[in-house]
């Protein structure tokens, strides 16, 4: 075949080029699979007492996985379109963390010391990132479907971008349930499961992604 | 995985961009001439960036300048306005080339010693060849809905309303199975090579 015949054949009846938005996929499977995720996280675990809502512990979850949201998803939109730079994102999204590493510290050396083991270990320090990873299971299904509607070209980054979106869901979707106070605590674990959740999507993105 | 240098033949205001950009946004916007345009501009720039790289491997040029061809335009909704358009072509050029390594189990024939110089400086690679795959073959393997469908719009060239009165099909449908009839072809091209 010649290669004009094969422009030619692409370029009649083109139409407009589609959209290829990211948030065409990305917010149907953020909100399906964190939707999925909190079902199953109240209904296993059961919701956090009442009283705890009128203390910093869960808001300061939800705001630290909510920013992680957002900064991930951006990244996912910019490793999906070939020649746009994710340096920005991924700034952003180190920026968040870096925050609330900062945010833990300074609480923990506020504290008594006889109250910082537990303030770092909480009593579930084993479980929390392992919960996380386990409940972004359905979001990194969406997210990695919604990375096949773009095209990204490094593909270890796109996992990566895909399973952090999916561990910033449903670390949201966990602090529904989980009973832990302590800002050093949430800085330490929370960050893990979430790192977790992107070190298993940058080992799925090259088998997963490729096009 | 380490790709040859980012900036080296793209730099974003060349000569090549700047005649690319005006033609492409009108493509964009459903001009099927400029689109045309376009394209054949971009694959005469493929054949010379994928010629040098592939040096060894000749007969691998125009195979894989039209699987890059076909990529572009499935994922031409993934072009950012505000980026240049070489930008966006050579990051999949790139992207197809090392999957083409891949495939061939051959990563480190990606280092190239000509790196210092810009595309405008290399000599033409060789001249347009016809690939070795054929587009009737190909075509045949797609199921009669969609090959029908790529038939009347795009080989016969007819609008999407007359193609629609011709095959009884309703436009919606027909662009569906022009969609999927050229995903479908992009999957056999990168599968035979």
């Amino acid at each position: 075949m010649k290669t004009d015949e094969l422009i030619t054949l692409l370029a009649n009846q083109a139409g407009p080029a589609p959209k290829a938005l990211v948030v065409k996929r990305l917010l149907p499977a953020g909100m399906a699979g964190g939707l999925l995720a909190a079902a199953l996280v109240v209904s296993v675990l059961g919701l956090i007492p009442d009283t705890m809502l009128t203390e910093p512990g869960p808001w300061i979850k939800f705001a630290y996985a909510g920013a992680l949201v957002l900064a991930t998803a951006w990244l996912v939109s910019r490793v999906g379109k070939p020649g746009a730079s994710g340096k920005q994102a991924v700034g952003a999204v180190l920026g968040i963390v870096l925050v609330m590493l900062l945010v833990g510290f300074a609480s923990y050396i506020s504290m008594e010391e006889s109250e910082r083991a537990a303030a770092l270990m909480g009593h579930s320090w084993l479980l929390c990132p392992w919960t996380i990873l386990v409940l972004s299971i359905p979001v990194m299904a969406g997210s990695f479907w919604a990375m096949k509607g773009l095209a990204p070209t490094n593909l270890p980054l796109a996992g990566a971008a895909c399973g952090l979106f999916a561990g910033a869901v449903a670390a949201m979707a966990y602090a529904l349930a989980c009973t832990e106070p302590a800002a050093p605590f949430i800085a330490i674990w929370y960050t893990l499961g979430i790192a977790l959740c992107g070190g298993v999507g940058a080992v799925l993105g090259p088998r997963l992604l490729n096009w | 995985m380490t790709l040859p240098n980012e900036c080296n033949y793209a730099t974003p205001l060349d000569e090549f961009e700047l005649t690319l950009k005006p033609m492409w946004l009108r493509a964009q916007a459903g001009d099927a001439l400029a689109y045309r345009d376009a394209l054949a501009k971009i694959a005469q720039r493929l054949r010379r960036f994928y010629g040098r790289r592939l040096q060894a491997l000749p007969d691998e040029v125009e195979d894989l300048v039209q699987e890059t061809l076909l990529a572009l335009h499935m994922q031409r909704g993934t072009y950012d306005d505000t980026l240049p358009v070489s930008s966006w072509v050579f990051a999949i050029a790139r992207h197809k080339l090392v999957d083409l390594w891949r495939r061939r189990g051959r990563r480190d024939n990606l280092n190239d010693s000509l790196d210092d110089l810009t595309e405008d400086q290399h000599p033409l690679a060789q001249e347009e060849l016809p690939s070795r795959r054929d587009l009737a073959v190909l075509l045949e393997q797609l199921p009669e809905s969609q090959q029908q469908a790529i038939l009347l719009t795009k080989i016969e060239g007819l609008s999407m309303a007359e193609a629609s009165e011709r095959s009884g099909v309703s436009v919606a449908a027909l662009k569906v199975q022009v969609h999927r009839g050229l995903k479908q072809l992009a999957a056999l091209v990168r599968s035979d090579s």
